[in-house]
């Protein structure tokens, strides 16, 4: 199944609703967990949170797919240096949690697709995930 | 010579001359919030408990001995306990309901007046009652949700907590709808609507004050398991964590240092996946509220030496 389904809501917390739901009508098709969705959740929000901070943004774009027995949520597009600083792994032993933990521990993988002078950040959560 | 010294016993320091001394009620030892107390099967009646409550009461009050005060909260769980249990069917965690129950008898025991001749248990337990209304006043829908979707979202709660064990993983959206009678489609409205609830600081000073010495209500509360002061230095120092307690430290701990499930984690603990979720919300808005943004990388991301 290709079909993507793009939502853009206002850069503001109370207009991430229509992101969750359609995550968790896609996640529900792939028979995500109740705990599935919630590490989605959680990780979709805090990239959301991370981008109105580091874009100054009046709008937030994000493309969902099912892809292969998988979720893929892309972000964007982005152009802030400091979004894709945050969103870079760190040393494997830094003690910190950071944003880019928190989506590799909740997401199966967390990539940066460059397009044009912009990027994409995209959150992958697989079906396969043991929860 | 102070006023309160005609209620004190000849010598209230001595607590060998008190029948069933120190001994906190048992866990499981179901005070009873509307009458007298039975007596235990270890002799010690009422009256030797109001005389252990008042002895502990004056070495508080009058000697400002804290032990004593935490020797009362620990004598007196059992009763917010049987307390929260009556308020447990109506969607919110019974753990959470202990806790807020317990500032109400934190409070009472804080503003307990030696002169007034009446028992604790009489005065606590309406401060008790009180707090735990409070609690769901204050906890009200910060948005309109429709009353349906409220209590889908109460049943949800129910479910989850009794699919979990039975089928030892986290259930799909389409089996809990199964289990709810109700649509994927209403299930995902009535998680989503969750959101709309307000939570409350558990971390909260019993008396709303920030001092030092107040202990937040969580170190009253819950077995502290060993393995909370085992977690790697590397974690406790990461920043921000020293502002969690250490129950929060050692979730986030194993959940994004140890990388196991909220399920893992809720099975290691003792509590429920959905109770782990919202641990892990909660401690998260918590560093977010101390160190700024977690997406902030010279904030979150110590250099070595800081890690030393």
């Amino acid at each position: 199944m290709s079909e993507t389904i793009r939502v853009e809501v206002a850069a503001a917390q109370s207009a991430f609703t229509p992101v969750r739901l359609v995550l968790g009508g896609l996640g529900a098709r792939l028979e995500f967990s109740v705990e599935q969705l919630d590490d989605l959740y959680l990780a979709a929000e805090h990239l959301f949170r991370a981008a109105i901070a580091a874009e100054r943004l009046v709008r937030f774009g994000v493309d969902m797919r099912l892809e292969d027995g998988a979720l893929r949520f892309a972000a964007g597009p982005f152009t802030s240096p400091a979004l894709r600083e945050q969103v870079k792994p760190a040393a494997p032993d830094a003690a910190c949690l950071d944003l880019c933990r928190l989506l590799r521990t909740t997401c199966d993988d967390v990539q940066v697709l460059d397009n044009d002078g912009s990027y994409h950040v995209v959150l992958i959560k697989s079906q396969r995930t043991p929860a | 010579m102070t006023p309160h010294d005609e209620h004190r016993t000849s010598d209230p320091l001595d607590l060998e001359a008190l029948p069933g001394r120190g001994r906190p009620l048992d866990d499981d030892e179901d005070a009873a919030p509307d009458g007298p107390r039975k007596p235990d099967t270890k002799g010690r009646g009422r009256d030797d408990s109001d005389k252990l409550d008042q002895y502990l009461l004056r070495r508080y009050h009058l000697y400002g001995d804290r032990k004593a005060r935490e020797q009362l909260i620990t004598m007196y769980l059992p009763l917010v306990r049987s307390l929260a249990r009556r308020y447990a069917s109506r969607g919110e965690h019974f753990d959470d309901l202990v806790q807020v129950g317990a500032i109400g008898l934190i409070k009472a025991i804080d503003r307990f007046d030696l002169e007034r001749g009446v028992e604790l248990t009489t005065y606590a337990t309406p401060n008790i009652v009180g707090e735990i209304k409070r609690y769901f006043r204050d906890k009200g829908w910060s948005v309109r949700v429709p009353r349906g979707l409220q209590e889908l979202n109460i049943r949800l709660n129910k479910v989850i907590d009794e699919l979990v064990p039975r089928l030892q993983r986290s259930p799909t959206i389409k089996e809990l709808a199964e289990a709810a009678s109700a649509t994927p489609e209403e299930v995902l409205e009535a998680l989503e609507s969750s959101q709309a609830y307000n939570s409350v600081s558990l971390q909260a000073s019993p008396n709303g004050e920030g001092g030092e010495e107040d202990a937040g209500l969580i170190d009253y509360l819950g077995g502290e398991e060993e393995a909370y002061d085992t977690m790697e230095d590397r974690t406790t120092l990461a920043p921000g964590f020293a502002k969690l307690d250490k129950r929060e430290r050692y979730i986030l701990h194993l959940r994004f240092f140890e990388g196991l499930t909220q399920s893992q984690i809720a099975e290691r603990v003792g509590i429920s996946q959905m109770h782990v979720s919202r641990l892990i919300r909660r401690s998260l808005e918590k560093l977010r509220e101390e160190i700024g943004e977690l997406d902030n990388p010279q904030i979150t991301r110590p250099s070595g030496a800081d890690l030393k």
